[in-house]
């Protein structure tokens, strides 16, 4: 058996390793993410691939698969019928406020007025990606997707699946691969509103997965199973990007806060493709930046 | 010689682990199949092919995770260090220090990477998900480690013909 052989390697690629701790932000460590991730993006697909044949090999019946299909496309079906229906609960809801805007606008005609969205919805462009594997680091909720730099992808883009439903945000991207951090992550910072109320909040993971609103005003009533969706205050993320429903609201005299515990729209371990919306309308913060 | 081989087996090692082992929940956890490895490793070949191990093996890990590079890589090059070290000698006959340093080498790596991401500011919250994560990682390492012990004693014989310290 072979045994300490040489002294200084060990401390050589612990001195490497806190360098790669140190450099990892910076962007240097790039080019050598590129070339090792070369090799290992094949294999991850590869192994993505067999496991989803063998998935679908332990469908013993034909009838089963039939059967299978069919509620997959009636799920899919609702699931759209669902989305659009929360889509135009969502325009309901601006209609609402705008009728508002005008009502206040006839009731006070000397003021001179400019409407203004606070982010407009639409125009978005999409890009369609497999998940081929989760975080191999298992305090970090972050799925992995085929589809990288070479595609278009950069950090910060909001993932969604079925079109309306908020999966995440892309946390770090590679020339093949992009990891996307889901909203149920510790870390996961969302700025949210209820889609009825309009009451906002923020919407944050937790490390056991679960997802809670926060930052809700004491004397604001939340109801039970209101949809929460996106708000795009802070400009990151397009808004009515759906993320749940209350499930249950909480407050104590002593906390600032009221808080809700959130029913994800959806389940985060089946998921399959997802998409990324790599264009949508921006507020220019530069210009917010120069008048400061 | 030892990475000839390595690399190829730690890299497998890590895409099974992101794209199979994540989705497993067994007694609550999931096994460290990299880590199990990088212990093993170093308990058969020492301390310099443990931290090679380690290394190389952090680095896939690291590409297979949205978090800071380098997390994975200086967890299992520490633990690849510890587990080739010559103390380990005095816990017992191979499969006991085997078995023990796959337990304990997977709550050094999970405490290891807690603590990283707490210094860099991720919400890691220790006192919960030591016991539910690291713990049943522990335990599955444990229980896994003969097979890995067996895969990687044939690995060392093919690569270096047996001196019989193994034995």
């Amino acid at each position: 058996m072979k045994r300490d052989t040489g002294p200084l390697l060990p401390w050589v690629l612990l001195v490497i390793s806190i360098l790669f701790l140190g450099l990892s932000g910076s962007g240097l460590l790039a080019p050598l993410e590129s070339i090792f991730g070369f090799a290992i993006t094949p294999l991850e697909n590869t192994f993505a691939g067999w496991f989803d044949t063998l998935g679908t090999l332990t469908q013993t019946s034909r009838d089963v698969r039939a059967l299978q299909q069919e509620v997959n496309d009636l799920q899919a079906a609702n699931d759209l019928l669902v989305q659009e229906n929360i889509r135009l609960r969502e325009y309901a809801a601006e209609n609402e406020q705008l009728r508002t805007q005008l009502n206040f606008a006839q009731s006070n005609p000397t003021y001179q007025l400019i409407g203004a969205d606070v982010l407009e919805r639409g125009c978005e462009t999409l890009l369609c990606g497999d998940i081929v594997g989760q975080d191999t680091n298992p305090y970090l909720r972050y799925i992995i997707i085929n589809v990288g730099t070479r595609h278009g992808v950069a950090t910060g883009m909001p993932v969604v699946t079925g079109g309306a439903v908020l999966v995440g945000r892309v946390a770090r991207v590679s020339v093949n691969l992009a990891y996307v951090q889901l909203i149920n992550d510790p870390d996961s910072r969302i700025a949210a509103m209820l889609q009825q109320s309009r009451i906002s909040g923020l919407v944050v993971g937790s490390v056991e997965g679960n997802m809670i609103m926060t930052e809700i005003l004491p004397d604001e009533t939340v109801n039970l199973g209101e949809t929460i969706v996106t708000s795009a205050v802070g400009g990151l993320l397009p808004r009515g990007l759906i993320l749940g429903q209350i499930d249950e609201v909480t407050y104590q005299e002593s906390q600032l806060f009221q808080e809700a515990n959130i029913r994800p729209a959806i389940d985060f371990r089946r998921l399959e493709t997802v998409l990324v919306i790599t264009d949508f309308p921006q507020p220019n913060l530069d210009e917010l930046k120069n008048e400061e | 010689m030892s990475l000839y081989i390595g690399i190829p087996i730690l890299m497998i090692a890590a895409a099974l682990q992101s794209v199979w082992v994540e989705d497993l929940h067994i007694l609550g956890g999931r096994p460290d199949l990299v880590l199990l490895l990088v212990v093993t490793w170093a308990i058969i070949r020492g301390a310099n092919d443990g931290v090679l191990w380690g290394f190389v093996g952090g680095m896939c890990c690291d590409l297979l995770s949205g978090g800071v590079f380098g997390l994975w890589t200086l967890s299992l090059t520490v633990v690849g260090f510890l587990a080739g070290q010559s103390w380990v000698h005095a816990l017992g006959p191979t499969v006991m220090r085997l078995a023990l340093m796959s337990a304990l080498g997977t709550l050094i790596g999970h405490g290891l990477l807690l603590l990283m991401m707490g210094l860099l500011g991720y919400q890691a919250a220790p006192a919960i998900t030591l016991p539910t994560v690291a713990l049943p990682a522990a335990l599955l390492n444990l229980i896994l480690s003969p097979f890995s012990f067996t895969l990687l004693v044939w690995v060392h014989r093919r690569i270096q013909p047996p001196t019989g310290a193994l034995a």
